[in-house]
């Protein structure tokens, strides 16, 4: 097996996710896809209602009741040899890595050397049995799991860090215990190791460690947001979404917990997920960058490229809707017009009606997802080239 | 010293200080009251001999002259509040003297803190036990239909709480005697013992009871007893099993506590030692009823559990009939605050961790959802002071809400005051024991 210098560590594929309300489907995600590597940074941007939080939490398969789920695969991706990890996967949708190829299939068995799958290869459907030591990478559909299996990925795979953190710590029970909570969930661990673990975690993200012994009531906001982070941090996850995770906070305060976030994750090589609604904190953190707008992906590539090319008018927008402390003086343009109803969003291109470059087949057709310039992808008839 | 008064002035030992202080001066001015409220009804106790041609004018004014009821108001309220503090309730009008030996002031009369201290447990015990079952499944249903909304549990539970919360409360209770005791016979109608079987006790551990049932209140007391040393016990084990470093060795700890208590008091109960407290000496040949059994016992030495199955069977009914009345204001208070509590943020985070639901459900969301439900607690055991009048006559349940509608009914001042009161002090203390509860399970609520 040669040693990949980067892998997946997720893919999603034309994820699609509809919330069911009285007045009618509210197309809140529609075929989003987008692939994540071990160590990186992704930012997902968009404006408030564009469907940014509602990605990840069908990742984490949180979902509220009235959601539908309507199609895609999310296939998240562990070494061939986490045992666990491949139990889980028997019955399911796999991609796998090998040899620096794709395959994809079902998993029809496991053992301890070798892996059977189902699998198309040259165009018919046929068993191959894999060696277990020659499988780079082994990514199983986290949409076919049942609540059951998807518990240990959660925070152990994937965790989160959520919007407006400060009410994601539960009031009446201490902080460390909280993170400790999290630790025993996923492995043996006892409380006293557990308790050097959580004091760990708090100076990496810079509290004091007696502050674990308090309630959340008793911490400031950074405090929290701190905390938030040091729990997100607790199982060690493969990947660590943060949805607006420095909105509540002083723009000071933001800056310095971006900073150490942006520290830890690369000192840690772990991958995340940024959501917000801030460009500047995406131009600040991420690696790669996914644009969204109505529910949908509209760009899509690495964050420097994006920044200073970007295909889409909308991300062009975007950016000159925020304004820039560095760099020279410019007119922000506010862009015109409502984001859309999403019970009915306009045909074909989704903001065609906001665009200064449509055209007329802007508002007949769905522009595809392709890709426009090298590794950056944007659905758009008009492309800014 | 100084260490002493920084601990006394320190949070919650100040606020429970404060509070006690506060509840003696509610205490006295809810004795002043009920004094005055008893004075101002119109008559005396020489009223129920009004039919009775017998008694003459002049009989009656030795009577009133005898129990002091002449004096003049003020010289008797100083004189209630005097007894009260040292301890002496009065005596009696109407009830006699059953010691063998007559009391050093009532003589002949039998002193109001006798019938107190006999009647209270057992008013505190078919209460304290409803308020507890209740609050459980109110607690507990709530819970469970905020969590699985929509499904046909909510519905059914809540249509059929609603129904219950709201009817006729005797009405309800007589229906319930009607159905369970005289028609399927499976409990005993009223009362709170079975005097046939109680008339051949002749000795409960060292206590000679020659008198029958006077005897009931030592198997009461250790109930109540072993209730509280073993809810002591399980509080100190689950306070201590907190630092355990596994959560396994927590549940161990926490459940084997619960199990060795109940071996403890199985064994005591059971006649393990049949020592000098639980050994029961029996007359003659006896025969127990529990539910649809029957027991026989021989004459001798038995152990002390046929006696407590005798009061559980009687607490079955009452508990029940106030249960099934009352456990919907929880339940659907319950519901509401954990629908709430539910949409919290820190309920996503703790499913996003990946605990499993049932801790989701129980140790964070209905855990908060706790906090609002316990003061509606608080309104419970007020409630089961005054709710006590109507249960404990419909089901005969020698209480303490008996004997006040007893004295109030027959002008027996002393006792009905001396009931009245205790009452009181019963709802104010439970006031507290809330206030503490409240600051123990919410921590942002420090009372400094």
């Amino acid at each position: 097996m040669a040693p990949l210098t980067t892998y997946p560590v997720l893919q999603v594929e034309n994820l699609t996710m509809h919330y069911t309300t009285r007045k009618g489907a509210v197309k809140a995600v529609e075929d989003v896809s987008f692939s994540l590597d071990k160590g990186e940074a992704l930012g997902l941007v968009g404006e408030s209602g564009c469907g940014k939080t509602s990605v990840a939490l069908t990742l984490l398969r949180l979902l509220p009741e009235n959601a539908q789920f309507l199609g895609g695969h999310v296939y998240f991706f562990r070494d061939g040899s986490d045992e666990a990890h491949a139990r889980r996967a028997v019955g399911k949708p796999v991609k796998i890595l090998l040899d620096g190829q794709e395959h994809q299939g079902r998993l029809v068995e496991v053992d301890r050397s070798q892996l059977v799958l189902d699998a198309r290869l040259n165009g018919r459907t046929q068993q191959i049995k894999l060696g277990r030591d020659d499988i780079a990478r082994l990514g199983v559909d986290l949409t076919a799991l049942s609540d059951e299996e998807m518990r240990p990925i959660r925070w152990k795979g994937i965790s989160m860090i959520f919007q407006a953190a400060m009410n994601s710590l539960n009031p009446v029970y201490k902080v460390g215990d909280q993170i400790i909570e999290a630790m025993q969930t996923h492995m043996p661990i006892p409380i006293p190791e557990a308790r050097e673990r959580v004091a760990q975690l708090f100076q990496l993200v810079g509290l004091d460690r007696q502050l674990m012994d308090r309630y959340p009531h008793e911490y400031s906001g950074g405090m929290k947001q701190r905390a938030v982070i040091a729990m997100a941090l607790a199982c060690d996850p493969d990947i660590i979404i943060a949805d607006e995770p420095t909105t509540a906070l002083d723009v000071i305060v933001q800056d310095k917990i971006l900073r150490e976030m942006r520290q830890i994750q690369k000192k840690l090589n772990m991958s995340m997920i940024y959501i917000s609604h801030d460009i500047a904190v995406i131009a600040e953190v991420a690696d790669k960058v996914g644009v969204m707008y109505a529910g949908g992906l509209v760009e899509f590539g690495p964050s420097e490229a994006i920044f200073k090319s970007p295909i889409h008018p909308y991300t062009k927008a975007l950016m000159s809707a925020f304004p820039s402390i560095k760099g020279e003086k410019v007119k922000l343009a506010a862009l015109p017009g409502e984001p859309p109803d999403l019970i009915k969003p306009p045909s074909g291109c989704r903001f065609h009606p906001r665009c200064p470059y449509a055209t007329e087949i802007c508002e007949r057709e769905v522009p595809k997802f392709i890709e426009h310039k090298p590794k950056q992808y944007a659905a758009c008839w008009n492309p800014l080239m | 010293m100084k260490r002493i008064w920084q601990t006394l002035t320190s949070g919650m030992s100040k606020f429970i200080i404060v509070r006690l202080l506060q509840i003696i001066l509610v205490l006295y001015l809810y004795m002043t009251l009920v004094f005055i409220i008893l004075e101002a009804q119109p008559g005396d106790i020489t009223d129920i001999y009004t039919a009775n041609p017998k008694i003459t004018p002049e009989a009656k004014e030795a009577i009133v002259k005898q129990l002091g009821l002449n004096k003049p108001i003020y010289e008797r309220y100083l004189n209630y509040l005097r007894n009260f503090v040292t301890g002496h309730l009065g005596c009696s009008f109407k009830w006699g003297n059953i010691r063998d030996v007559p009391d050093p002031v009532c003589r002949e009369q039998r002193p109001t803190w006798d019938l107190i201290r006999e009647r209270l447990p057992r008013t505190i015990v078919l209460f304290l036990t409803y308020t507890i079952v209740s609050f459980y499944i109110g607690f507990f249903l709530g819970k469970l239909i905020a969590w699985r909304r929509g499904a046909i549990i909510e519905y059914f539970s809540t249509v059929v709480g609603v129904v219950l919360f709201t009817v006729f409360t005797p009405w309800f209770a007589l229906l319930l005697v009607w159905l369970f005791a005289v028609n399927l016979g499976v409990v005993p109608i009223g009362g709170f013992i079975n005097p046939d079987s109680w008339t051949n006790i002749r000795q409960i551990g060292s206590v000679d009871c020659s008198i029958g049932i006077s005897c009931s209140n030592i198997v009461f007391n250790h109930m109540l007893l072993w209730l509280g040393g073993l809810t002591l016990f399980w509080g100190i084990v689950y306070l201590w099993s907190r630092r355990f470093p596994y959560p396994w060795q927590r549940n161990t700890a926490r459940w084997g506590a619960v199990a060795l208590g109940l071996v403890l008091a199985g064994l005591f109960f059971g006649g393990g030692w049949l020592g000098e407290i639980d050994r029961v000496v029996l007359a003659r040949d006896t025969k127990f009823e529990f539910f649809v059994w029957h027991f026989e016992f021989p004459a001798g030495t038995i152990p002390l559990f046929p006696l407590a199955l005798d009061f559980v069977q009687h607490m079955v009914l009452p508990i029940l009939t106030l249960t099934l009345i009352s456990f919907a204001g929880t339940m659907l208070l319950m519901r509401n605050t954990m629908l709430e509590t539910m949409r919290e943020d820190y309920v996503m985070a703790a499913k996003a961790k990946g605990l499993p639901d049932h801790v989701v459900r129980d140790k964070h969301a209905a855990r908060n959802a706790l906090l609002p439900v316990v003061t509606s607690l608080i309104f419970a055991i007020a409630f089961s002071v005054d709710g006590g009048v109507f249960t404990e006559t419909i089901f005969s349940w020698p209480g303490m809400g008996q004997l006040l509608l007893l004295s109030a009914l027959e002008q027996d001042y002393p006792v009905a005051i001396g009931s009245l009161v205790f009452t009181g002090i019963f709802a104010l203390v439970a006031h507290v024991i809330a206030d503490i509860l409240y600051a123990f399970l919410d921590p942002r609520i420090r009372y400094d």
